[in-house]
């Protein structure tokens, strides 16, 4: 069998260079026994006007014996160099001889057109779909090595080929998440997924592969693809940690990615940003973005386009995590020095995510180091930080734990003489360890702990705290699909108790648990169309209130609003489909069921009239595990773009989302002792949709990056309370609560520089947010039911980040961030009342806060960079709110001794200076 | 429950700043009616009408003249109010029937009309003590009461606080007109006795406990310091039952008027009391309109009851002079120039050898003259 085909494969190649050199078949006979190279070329050049080069030392080893008459050069050649590793490539009269591979005298097989005479398709089309054989996958660490990919074979046969693998950090094995693999003579691409993971479908043939990475060396590969296999890459970090500004991780991507409105930002570019006490803030970052804004400095949430703070989903390695921030909302409750990099969705929002109304803010730690043990502190002015990493089974097994704690009490102690007894202290923790089981299994777990607890004078505690695990197993079935299973448990609970007061002391509980349950899978269906579906099920337990006496002469009644229950499940299905190559869609549906659950007891009230205790017909006592209400809904989400040119693109989108679970806060941003509530039959599931469309162009070989994007926004079923409302603790919060629509529409410019000394971003965002109360049963309407701006609402708003890298050992950081200030309802009349003045409002938000505007500077100073020390230390020197401005955080008007006045309070109202000293060993 | 957002405000303060704030001026489109007052069953029932004022407005007071009012009950009886006092109507003379419900109309004086919401009557139990707390900065006042037929639940206080206090020095001359004459103990000006009314509104609720209770419910602090205390201090508290909607409204109404401004604090929100004007439903009116009875209590706390480390702090800054008949150098007569004229006060006199007095100690009246901030009249409560 193998004869015949190497007979015909001869015969086809025969007929192939006789038909090639129509007219002057130059024919040979020779007879060489044992002959050297030299003695080849010699006899063969003799004989013909054929010039041969060759490198004599790769061929020191063959011996030629061989004995033909009238035959071509070809047949010589090829008779010559039978079984052994050495190829010949004639072209015209010159002829190249080579060790291992063969050169190529006509254009690569896939470079444009497969030549349709290829002879030598039908002889190699032998198991071509062994690529999968278990062998250990290469890692191509160099740029000038040629790697081959697939099962070898002589010529490289027409069509495609998918090439797999992992993209790593040659210094620590960690995964290299959101890198580009691209491919400049076939304009194609991927992007590596959370665990490095890339799949790519190219023509076999052979190839360049650009890498690119956050934070990496840009880098790239030569490959030689003869059918699917895997090729694991490894890239260097970039050796001088005054890192350019990447906004984004791929230079491309701005352009071609089908998504918009997602940002992604590496922990290395948050460090830039100057922060108050110099303390590095993941959320403080994602308000320079453009889109987001926030009611003010200090505060926890953050708004996303026009959406209430409640509506971010914010998810650490997967985890939801309910309340980012310590100490009142001055720190994020993330360890800089574990995140990797975070990814903020804010338009096309991936199928695999839901829940939320506004935005996605996705938060990734780091892997720990697989090869050695690392690990690094750091000393600001309010807390420590240090995390250890390293390898528990090299190359297979790692750790990573991070821990931050405070030591603001100094701050306290600053403070009147009346309160300096007050405590507060914060801490967090961090655990990720990553198994890899073998070349298909990784195991990944990660675990978070906070915790917050402040004291006024002895008197009334307070404490919060996040507790996060997730378990992922991320399996490869082959190199077009892979999926990943994930379950966890979230937990957010807060206490407070009081024990001044004996009879009045008590004890307050709130908790909320959820227990998820993920799979996502990615299929790589072909080279046009890339399938993401999975399901999602998350068991939410609320505890909304406990309140109980906490010693024996409290009269206090304890009081438990009963527990609530809800499945919230979803099912999705997306396709990435390449349409050509100008034009991608990414489509998608998410299927939303939502069921909740009892024990629970549900008022029903008397259709269309008020939700009142009047109106009350009677209520239903639901049994454990029964279904008391189920909300179905399909969530749609549809992406495009087209490449208007090879730096231009526009690109559309159009998403709706759902919302199951509302914060009850009825004060202008989050507070931590803010309430959960689900959707129950008598409150309404929270939707939205969004339609927005964008400009997207590189220049200057793609360190410049543009866009511009306009979206319009609508939000209904946003809760809103009665005035004079009380959430905690409320049996009937159905009762106090208004449903409120709103409408968000902008335009948001954004200009970024990715490379060279000077770097950073700079944003304008014109945007509009407005709500309004039209629920006929409210009873009263806020302004009589017209649309009033939201608290967010910040019509203009620019940020400029910039770092300036004088050598690489210094930069300097700039920041500039100028917003229109807030509305708020101010006073419009006085009166007296109560033995007092008092104050009449406006209508609600009518008039605003005076303009914001604040820059920070920094200096970055890097110790030597000598590969081989002991630690490598670095500093920060900055000033945060450099002029001084006196921001207005918020007015108000208040009575004191019978007379009514207005103030206006700032914080950061000076420059504040701060240091930070970071070791890495 | 708020305490940790006091917190936050202390820490914003000491590491931001508080300033002034005067927004341009902001009028509002019209000036709304206020009504404030409780129907009393069982005592004098006043009510104040008046009008809301622009904020930049120097005086708060805007009374409401020559209006109609009248308490009317759901039984079909009016009871009319009189005015004596500008902007003040008052029933009295009258005992209401606790067991119905009330309203009042009122009457202005261009034709509109305004009705309160019926409101059940609350029967205000009685106050059982009130007391004091020493605190790291002097007193905590504070109010104790209890339902015994657990059904009262939210409560509001105020109080009228009365004191005696005495001027910095104790002036033995008086001048009148002419020469400086020994002061008589009618002409005292060194005791006097001062007070002042509540201006925060004070609520309890004892509606998250087993029993209806308020116990130790903060009244007043007083600092240490204060004059309030340097001899005697009295205070009377009255305490109002009220439903729970009346305790909503008081409550709203503190929130959005006596707030501390952090941003965690809930939002300005529209203060919608039970009056309405018959014609336009929509018209602000501010003001929420109770019915029952009044429960009142006074108690003493005289100095001694406190630390007799405790010492107060004169609000003005004093010192002595001396005016000579002669003086050293000059010759002037400094007594008939200034302390006969009354330029400042003479405290005692001086003697430099001689039989007479060579001249006195004066100071200025705000030292001497107690009548400039009280009155010496004792109230009648007064022990």
């Amino acid at each position: 069998m193998r004869k015949i085909f190497l007979l015909s494969f001869c015969f086809l190649i025969f007929l192939h260079a006789a038909s090639a050199q129509q007219g002057n078949p130059k024919l040979f006979s020779v007879n060489f026994q044992q002959a050297t190279i030299s003695q080849v070329v010699t006899e063969l050049e003799s004989k013909s006007s054929y010039h041969f080069y060759y490198d004599q030392a790769q061929f020191d080893s063959l011996r030629v014996t061989l004995q033909v008459t009238d035959k071509p050069l070809e047949t010589v050649l090829d008779l010559a160099f039978k079984k052994t590793s050495f190829y010949y490539a004639i072209t015209q009269q010159q002829v190249f001889l080579t060790k291992g591979r063969q050169i190529k005298t006509d254009l690569a097989v896939g470079y444009s057109q497969i030549h349709a005479n290829t002879p030598t398709q039908p002889a190699v089309s032998v198991a071509d779909y062994t690529a999968d054989v278990e062998k250990k996958v290469p890692d191509a660490t160099t740029e000038n090595k040629l790697y081959e990919i697939g099962v070898k074979t002589n010529s490289i046969k027409a069509g495609k080929a998918i090439l797999s693998g992992y993209i790593r950090d040659i210094k620590s094995g960690e995964a290299v998440t959101g890198a580009s693999i691209y491919v400049a003579n076939t304009k194609t691409g991927a992007a590596t997924d959370q665990f490095g993971y890339f799949s790519i479908t190219l023509p076999r043939g052979r190839h360049v592969l650009n890498v690119r990475g956050l934070g990496m060396r840009d880098t790239r590969r030569q490959i030689i693809l003869y059918s699917d296999g895997k090729l694991n890459i490894e890239m260097q970090e970039q050796i001088n940690s005054l890192k350019e500004v990447k906004i984004s991780a791929d230079k491309v991507a701005n352009v071609r990615s089908v998504a918009l409105g997602v940002t992604r930002l590496d922990i290395k570019d948050i460090k830039q940003i100057p922060t108050a006490f110099g303390e590095t803030d993941v959320l403080k970052v994602v308000l320079t973005l453009p889109g987001v804004t926030s009611v003010g400095e200090a505060t926890t949430g953050f708004n996303v386009r026009g959406g209430a703070a409640d509506e971010n989903l914010i998810l650490l390695d997967g985890a939801t995590i309910y309340n980012p921030a310590h100490f009142f909302g001055f720190f994020a409750a993330f360890n800089p020095d574990i995140v990797k990099d975070i990814e903020l969705y804010k338009s096309s929002i991936p199928e695999k995510f839901g829940g939320r109304l506004s935005s996605v803010l996705d938060i990734t730690n780091r892997e720990g180091n697989k090869k050695k043990f690392t690990g690094s502190a750091g000393i600001g002015l309010l807390t420590s930080r240090l995390n250890i990493e390293g390898p528990i089974v090299t190359d297979k097994t790692s750790f990573i734990f991070g821990g931050r704690t405070t030591y603001s009490d100094w701050l306290l102690k600053l403070l009147p003489e009346s309160y300096k007894h007050s405590q507060a202290s914060f801490y967090d923790f961090n655990l990720g360890i990553s198994h890899q089981i073998n070349e298909k299994n990784n195991i990944y777990l990660s675990g978070y702990l906070s915790q917050d607890k402040f004291k006024l004078n002895s008197d009334t505690s307070y404490s919060y705290s996040n507790r996060n695990i997730v378990l992922k197993w991320k399996h490869n079935y082959n190199n077009k699909l892979y999926s990943l299973i994930s379950a966890g448990i979230d937990r957010y609970q807060y206490d407070i108790s009081s024990s001044a007061n004996p009879v009045n002391a008590y004890d307050l509980g709130f908790n909320i648990n959820q227990s998820n349950f993920k799979s996502d899978f990615t299929y790589y269906l072909s080279n046009k169309h890339t399938l993401n579906f999975g399901l999602s099920s998350i068991l939410y337990k609320i505890n909304p209130g406990t309140f109980e006496p906490n010693n024996p002469q409290s009269l206090i009644a304890p009081d438990a609003v009963p527990a609530e229950k809800a499945l919230e499940s979803a099912l999705y299905l997306g396709d990435i489909f390449d349409v050509s190559s100008n034009f991608s869609i990414s489509a998608g549906i998410r299927y939303n069921f939502y069921n909740y659950l009892g024990p629970q007891t549900i008022n029903n009230y008397a259709p269309n009239l008020p939700k009142e205790p009047a109106n009350i017909i009677d209520s239903t006592a639901y049994k454990s595990g029964s279904i008391i209400k189920t909300f179905a809904a399909p969530d749609i989400r549809i992406s495009a773009r087209y490449l208007l040119s090879d730096n231009l693109s526009i690109k559309g989108g159009y998403n709706t989302l759902h919302q199951y679970i509302h914060l009850l806060s009825n004060s202008t941003s989050i507070s931590p002792t803010d309430v959960y509530k689900l959707s129950d039959p008598n409150i309404k599931p929270e939707n939205g949709d969004q339609v927005s469309l964008g400009l997207f162009k590189n220049a200057k070989a793609n360190t410049i990056e543009m866009s511009v994007e306009v979206y319009y926004k609508r939000l209904r079923n946003y809760l809103d309370y009665k005035s004079g409302a009380v959430l905690l603790l409320n049996h009937h919060i159905e009762q106090d609560v208004i449903n409120t629509q709103g409408k968000a529409y902008g335009a948001e410019f954004l200009i970024k520089k990715t490379a060279g000394k000077l770097n950073g971003w700079m944003s304008y965002t014109y945007s509009r947010t407005f709500l309004r109360q039209d629920d006929p049963n409210a009873g009263e309407l806020i302004n009589e039911g017209k649309y009033y701006p939201a608290n967010y609402d910040k019509p203009h708003s620019f940020n400029f980040s910039g770092n300036y890298r004088f050598t690489h050992r210094y930069s300097v950081s700039l920041d500039l961030a100028y917003s229109t200030g807030r509305p708020i309802t101010l006073p419009i009349a006085k009166y007296e009342y109560g033995g007092s003045e008092r104050v009449f409002y406006s209508d609600r938000n009518a008039y605003r806060i005076p303009d914001y505007f604040r820059s920070d500077f920094s200096i970055n100073i890097e110790g030597n960079h000598k590969v081989h020390q002991l630690t490598h230390n670095s500093w920060t020197i900055g000033v945060y709110n450099l002029t001084g401005r006196q921001n207005a955080y918020s007015t108000f008007f208040t009575e004191q001794s019978g007379v009514i006045s207005g103030y206006k309070l700032s914080i950061f109202a000076a420059p504040i200076p701060f240091i930070n000293y970071n070791i890495r060993f | 429950m708020k305490n940790w957002k006091f917190l936050l405000f202390i820490i914003i303060i000491s590491v931001g700043c508080k300033k002034p704030y005067n927004p341009k001026v902001i009028n509002a489109p019209s000036s709304y009616l206020v009504v404030e007052g409780v129907i009393n069953t069982n005592d004098v029932t006043t009510i104040k009408l008046s009008r809301t004022v622009n904020l930049n407005s120097a005086v708060t007071t805007n009374p409401v003249n020559d209006a109609t009012i009248s308490v009317e009950s759901d039984a079909g009886s009016s009871y009319g109010l009189t005015s004596s006092v500008a902007g003040t109507y008052t029933l009295s003379g009258t005992t209401l029937d606790n067991t119905r419900k009330y309203r009042i109309r009122i009457k202005t004086e261009d034709n509109k009309e305004y009705l309160s919401d019926f409101v059940q009557t609350m029967v205000t139990p009685p106050i059982d003590s009130i007391g004091f707390n020493l605190t790291g900065k002097g007193i905590q006042i504070y109010v104790n009461t209890h339902d015994p037929k657990n059904n009262t639940h939210y409560y509001r206080f105020d109080y009228s606080e009365t004191w005696k206090f005495h001027s910095k020095y104790n002036s033995a001359f008086i001048s009148n007109g002419v020469g400086i004459l020994y002061r008589t103990p009618d002409q005292d000006i060194y005791t006097c006795f001062t007070g002042n009314t509540s201006s925060t509104i004070l609520l309890g609720s004892s509606a998250k406990l087993k029993q209806d209770v308020i116990y130790q419910n903060p009244v007043i602090a007083i600092e240490s310091t204060s004059e309030k205390i340097e001899i005697k201090y009295s205070i009377l508290v009255d305490e109002y039952a009220l439903t729970a909607d009346a305790y909503k409204f008081w409550g709203n109404l503190k929130k959005n008027t006596e707030q501390l401004g952090s941003i965690f604090d809930a939002e300005p929100s529209e203060i919608s009391g039970n009056i309405h004007n018959t014609a336009n439903a929509t018209e602000p009116v501010i003001g929420y309109i109770s019915a029952g009875t009044v429960s009142s209590k006074r108690v003493f706390i005289s100095n001694t009851q406190l630390p007799q480390s405790w010492y107060p702090t004169y609000p003005y800054s004093c010192e002595l002079d001396s005016a000579w008949f002669h003086a050293p150098h000059t010759g002037e007569n400094q007594v008939q120039d200034i302390l006969v004229p009354f330029l400042a006060l003479p405290v005692s006199a001086f003697f430099n050898g001689g039989p007479g007095p060579a001249g006195y100690l004066y100071s200025d009246s705000q030292c001497v003259d107690c009548t400039i901030r009280g009155t010496k009249q004792q109230p009648a409560f007064w022990q």
